[in-house]
């Protein structure tokens, strides 16, 4: 009992450790030194200490030190406490999210089976998506309790734009469960142990829109309408400040890692390497003892699913710096006119290649 | 003169399926990306003196301006130390912003003493619009527009230059002093 539990404490320092403490500050300077890159900028560098620059990785301290030090600014007329519970409503879901999501599989590591997911529930794919709509909440009541127009405005396109992609979000996982047949993400992931067998084989069309979709649910460019700088000043947290603000920034980024997991589960294989079975792995390293070679492959495992996320992340920020802004039609035409009945089509033609397989 | 935006271009099949546009693009970033990367490891190896960025440092590093340049203009300062300035008031008038303040003095009837010079020579670098006329309306080869662009102060007063701090010797001048003299000489004044 007691060692089940700092099992399960482990894992769960594990994911905040790697969320919170190093993707989602280290993605904030991530994205000014690739955005740097590309348009043949250098990038955050001036941030020293002692001299030292070191590429510009202090930047990090300084922005969270400003953020702590920041005025915590309510506008006159905002709903002080609808004002200060919405980051928490947006940080949360993203948090949350990580407990349905297994970073490994399963091994035996002193005669104790450790399964690398901190809660495996049968639904998970579901818990998934029902955590990951709840922060639409966060943000629509954060642009309403400000009493700002801009920040209305922006909440209003955040409304529509989840409501609308997460439709398409929705039905495109239902071919995933329907190759798959499970909604358990550790069984998801166990069957791509076969190469062939991964989703971005079975389901391309898939892939590509649960991409889309969920780019379009993380606001970020090409679908930041709601919080469009050269329209809305900053949508919804306009009037946010401070930690607040950061919170919002955080989520924001959190989700980034959220959605590369979801993503590398579902479509690129979870934590499996091509036409490497974890039995031959296991053998690879026999010499080691069972608990020896087990650790040895679960940590191989780990790093395998964090660099497909950090690939998977990389994706979202080339695309992020690649496209302009979709105008807020032409979001909603993609949203219902394209992505709707493609995703209906997806669930037609698994269905019927189902079928005639068997 | 009101003009409409077309916004119906037609596009091809293969345009308007976005998908491999958006790979074009990104392909396209991507590529700076790891080009920039990789450059920088030369640069720090010290097989290559320069980034392949061009982005400059700017308060460590700085670029050379062209010779056409227009900064600060500046009086020049003969060898004997004195302004080759006459003090004829040309540049006074020319000056489309009135920036400059001239003082004359003249000979007291000593020996080796200047016909005339300028007593005062104020700019004010707050008024002053670094269009070049000065320059071009001096006889005498005394004022010129140095490269120099750093002039931000706190305080506006500050940046009424008077003469001693205008003035620069002349070997300092002499790229931009041959600019100028082909520079007019063409214009066939």
């Amino acid at each position: 009992m007691l060692v089940d539990l700092t099992i399960t404490l482990v894992k769960i320092l594990f994911i905040f450790a790697v969320t919170v403490g190093f993707f989602a500050p280290v993605l904030t300077w991530v994205e000014r030194k690739q955005s740097a890159l590309m348009q043949d900028r250098i990038g955050a560098n001036r941030a020293d200490i002692m001299g030292f620059t070191f590429l510009g990785l202090f930047h990090i301290i300084a922005d969270a030190l400003k953020m702590f030090t920041k005025e915590d600014f309510i506008p006159d007329g905002a709903n002080k406490f609808l004002h200060t519970i919405s980051p928490i409503v947006a940080l949360v879901p993203a948090l949350l999210t990580f407990a349905v999501v297994p970073f490994g599989g399963q091994y035996t590591l002193f005669d104790k089976e450790v399964n690398l997911v901190i809660s495996d529930l049968d639904v998970g794919l579901l818990f998934v998506f029902a955590i990951a709509s709840l922060a639409t909440y966060g943000y629509v009541i954060a642009g309403w309790s400000s009493n700002n127009n801009w920040s209305l405005l922006g909440s209003m396109r955040t409304a529509s734009q989840m409501i609308s992609y997460e439709v398409t979000m929705g039905l495109t996982i239902i071919g995933v469960l329907m190759v798959y047949g499970s909604m358990k993400l550790t069984e998801i992931g166990a069957i791509q142990e076969n190469f062939w067998m991964w989703g971005i084989f079975l389901q391309p069309l898939g892939f590509i829109m649960f991409l889309t979709a969920s780019i379009a649910e993380n606001k970020r460019i090409p679908f930041d309408a709601p919080e469009a700088e050269s329209e809305l000043v900053a949508g919804y947290f306009t009037e946010y400040s401070g930690l607040k603000f950061g919170m919002f920034f955080m989520a924001e980024f959190i989700e980034m890692v959220t959605i590369g997991a979801i993503m590398t589960i579902l479509f690129l294989g979870a934590w499996h390497i091509p036409f490497l079975t974890t039995a031959t792995l296991l053998s690879w390293f026999d010499f080691l003892g069972t608990t020896g070679s087990n650790l040895v492959v679960m940590l191989i495992h780990v790093g395998v699913f964090f660099a497909k996320v950090v690939f998977f992340i990389y994706l979202q920020m080339i695309i992020r710096w690649t496209l302009p802004r979709f105008r807020y039609d032409q979001i909603m035409k993609l949203g219902w006119k394209i992505l709707l009945p493609l995703s209906l089509a997806n669930i037609l033609v698994t269905g019927l290649v189902i079928l005639a397989l068997n | 003169m009101a003009y409409y935006v077309n916004r119906s271009i037609k596009m091809t099949w293969w345009e308007r399926s976005y998908i491999p546009e958006i790979i074009k693009g990104m392909w396209l970033t991507s590529r700076r990306f790891f080009y920039n990367l990789f450059g920088f490891i030369p640069f720090f190896l010290g097989t290559e003196k320069d980034r392949r960025i061009m982005t400059v440092y700017y308060p460590e590093e700085q670029v050379e301006y062209p010779i056409a340049y227009r900064g600060r203009p500046v009086l020049a300062q003969n060898e004997d130390g004195q302004p080759a300035c006459v003090a004829c008031g040309l540049c006074e008038i020319a000056c489309p912003a009135y920036c400059i303040d001239i003082v004359p003095a003249e000979n007291t009837g000593k020996q080796n003493q200047y016909e005339r010079w300028p007593d005062v020579f104020n700019i004010d670098y707050a008024i002053c619009i670094f269009c070049g006329n000065c320059e071009e309306a001096c006889p005498e080869e005394a004022i010129f527009m140095s490269d120099d662009c750093e002039i931000s102060m706190l305080d506006r007063k500050q940046m009424l230059y008077t003469k001693e701090q205008l003035l620069t010797p002349v070997a300092d001048l002499q790229k931009r002093i041959e600019f100028t003299r082909n520079m007019y000489a063409k214009w066939n004044y």
